[in-house]
């Protein structure tokens, strides 16, 4: 267990910067989850905490010591890979058993390390076969049982289970989570998908073409993002952008009017400043704040319905063309091409300016 | 009756297709009927197996020391391309994996040198190795085609197909280069070092004009330079020619067989 302190990270590829100042603080034992759209350098991030990447300014440190030019084997971490990275001419044994022979740990401590890491993971009956003649599960669960034996201090994931099958995913997500907790080490983790980030983090990391968006607990990225961009990626389906003006403020509450509905006005409440009226906004309705006791009032067309069981997903238009998506509990006495009005909860609305920032 | 033009081609396709193989099998079963004819009966043209094979083969032995001369083949052959491989290999496994800014002109220089045919490289590479004073040594031979710029393209196109996270995940296994390369990559790429060390194989034991050109003592000389020598003399015994032949050809036979399945898996690409 170790905690990660990056200040003010920067990596470069030439004169393509990829990285463009990170700083971050993960403790000792957290479970982090780096999120964001492909190519905004998650990846990149994780590779400079491994060592396999040179950092090109900033200081990177793992339990408080700096790392910046330590050989990766010698940082106190592990890595799992997408493409579980196994050695395919090495049985499952030998693989995991790899890195301490290197290390020149005594045989019969490898042996128990080995044996107790297949345990954790189930791998027993498997130790002797090639990765070849493993499920992408199996392999999984040897890349993971390579880093346990090592270990570390820090574990990192690069989208670990983006290979994998649904059903799978959801198994080995929970498997994760279950070692996490009982090995107590600090996780870095990177995935695309929102449902293992919302699920597996204790603290979400949102990056955007190599800056940090915002970082939070996952229920607080999802109730109070910092900005449209998390906003719009955490949660899905996504959250509702309307572009709004703001016509008048009283004391606690914002008056926006809607141009793409008719110029229907809905009342914000706020905490801290009011906008200037008359300045645009952009109002933010997640679609399951869409309730019948709600205050704000949408009158739109259902284009599709996406019935799940349980609740339906509406995709509705404004009069304007707006897109809308709704959740919704009877979306069964619903049908396509109907008119219908849509209440929403004003005060789970969120007010963003201009540039997309938060108003609070 | 409408199948009739589809038996039609495929009757035309067999028919190639045997001629084919008749013109590529015939020279070969030539060569064994051959070896076991005496001189009389080859150069009569007799097509059937004949039973001087013994006598041809002592004949050999008379002007030979076959042992010896089969041995320098397989010297030069073995070592020259456990050298080529290694080096080669290398060298093309950086070139893919080390990026630096001027690889790619180094590289395209490399692939370039492939055009210069090898009779303008002669006489250079002969003072070379004079200078060196390795001239009438088996190292004569092995070292110009060490670093082969064919090879060294061959593994760096194998090398695309490696996986870069094995490498990662190898570094932060603790490995250090070499050991990565050593433990890691060749075992990786077993099958592509089975394709290219047929054909390296196969280049240094068929190779004629250079050891022709380094070799000048008896006793270092390989098998192809025994043949030809066979062949120059004033009444060449063609039963004796087709027993070296046919010893000359068994190596390279082997060495494919053997290595069939791993050679046709390295030219499709070795890691699954
Ligand atoms: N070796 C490299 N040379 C040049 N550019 C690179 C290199 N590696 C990555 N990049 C660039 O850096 C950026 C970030 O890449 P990175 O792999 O970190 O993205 P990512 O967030 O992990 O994306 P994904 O979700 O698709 O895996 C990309 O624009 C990529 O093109
Ligand atoms: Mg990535």
């Amino acid at each position: 267990m170790a905690d990660v302190k990056l200040t003010d990270i920067r990596k470069s590829f030439g004169p393509v910067d990829v990285i463009k100042g990170v700083d971050l603080d993960i403790t000792a034992g957290e479970f982090v989850v780096f999120v964001g759209p492909s190519g905004c350098g998650k990846s990149t991030l994780l590779r400079m905490i491994a060592g396999l990447e040179d950092i090109t300014s900033g200081e990177l440190r793992i339990g408080g010591e700096v790392m910046n030019d330590i050989d990766p084997s010698k940082r106190g971490i592990a890595m799992v890979f997408q493409s579980y990275a196994l050695y395919p001419h090495m049985t499952v044994r030998e693989n995991m058993s790899f890195a301490l022979k290197y290390a020149k740990v005594p045989k019969d401590e490898i042996d128990r390390q080995v044996n107790s890491a297949s345990k954790i993971l189930g791998l027993e009956s498997l130790m002797e076969r090639k990765p070849k003649a493993l499920s992408g599960g199996q392999r999984q669960r040897v890349a993971i049982g390579r880093s346990i034996v090592r270990q570390p201090k820090v574990f990192l994931f690069d989208e670990p289970l983006s290979n994998l099958d649904a059903e799978l995913r959801v198994h080995m997500r929970i498997e994760i989570a279950r070692l996490h907790r009982e090995l107590g080490t600090t996780i870095v983790y990177v995935t695309h998908d929102q449902v293992e980030a919302m699920t597996l983090a204790d603290k979400i990391v949102v990056l955007r073409a190599g800056i940090i968006e915002q970082v939070g607990a996952p229920l607080e990225l999802y109730d109070n993002p910092a900005n449209t961009f998390v906003a719009g990626f955490i949660g899905s389906p996504r959250m509702n952008f309307f572009d709004g003006r703001v016509k008048a403020c009283d004391g606690s509450r914002c008056h926006v009017e809607l141009p793409a509905f008719d110029n229907a006005v809905v009342a914000i409440p706020l905490k801290g400043s009011m906008p200037a009226v008359g300045s645009d906004v952009s109002l933010g309705v997640r679609p399951e704040h869409f309730h019948d006791d709600g205050e704000g009032l949408l009158s739109l067309t259902i284009d599709m319905l996406e019935h799940l069981g349980g609740e339906t997903f509406a995709y509705a238009r404004s009069a304007t063309g707006a897109m809308v998506v709704i959740e919704t509990k009877h979306g069964r006495d619903l049908q396509s091409g109907q008119q219908f009005d849509a209440r929403f909860r004003t005060d789970a609305a969120l007010l963003f300016d201009k540039a997309g920032k938060r108003i609070y | 009756m409408k199948n009739l033009p589809e038996t039609i081609r495929m009757a035309c396709t067999y028919v190639f297709l045997v001629l084919m193989a008749f013109l590529s099998l015939f020279p070969f079963v030539w060569m064994m009927i051959g070896a076991t004819n005496t001189n009389t009966d080859v150069t009569k043209g007799k097509i059937s197996f004949g039973s001087a094979f013994f006598d041809n083969f002592a004949k050999l032995s008379e002007l030979f020391d076959v042992g010896q001369i089969f041995l320098n083949s397989a010297k030069i052959a073995i070592v020259g391309s456990f050298f080529t491989l290694l080096i080669s290999s290398m060298a093309g496994y950086g070139f893919e994996i080390f990026r630096s800014a001027l690889r790619e002109r180094v590289y395209q220089a490399l692939l370039l040198s492939m055009m210069v045919p090898f009779a303008a490289l002669m006489i250079p590479l002969f003072t070379l190795l004079a200078t060196a004073d390795v001239l009438d040594t088996h190292m004569a031979v092995i070292l110009p085609a060490v670093a082969s710029a064919y090879i060294i393209f061959y593994f760096r196109q194998s090398t695309k197909a490696f996986p870069s996270e094995l490498r990662d995940a190898a570094r932060v296994d603790g490995l250090k280069e070499w050991q990565i390369f050593l433990f890691v990559y060749v075992p990786v790429m077993r099958s592509t070092y089975a394709a290219a060390f047929i054909i390296v194989f196969m280049t240094a034991w068929n190779n004629f004009l250079w050891p022709l050109i380094v070799l000048q003592s008896n006793e270092l000389k390989t098998i192809t330079l025994a043949i030809s020598s066979l062949g120059s003399s004033y009444s060449p015994d063609f039963g004796v020619i087709m027993v070296a032949t046919v010893l000359a050809t068994l190596p390279t036979l082997l060495v494919f067989f053997a290595m069939q399945r791993q050679f046709v898996q390295g030219m499709l690409g070795s890691v699954k």
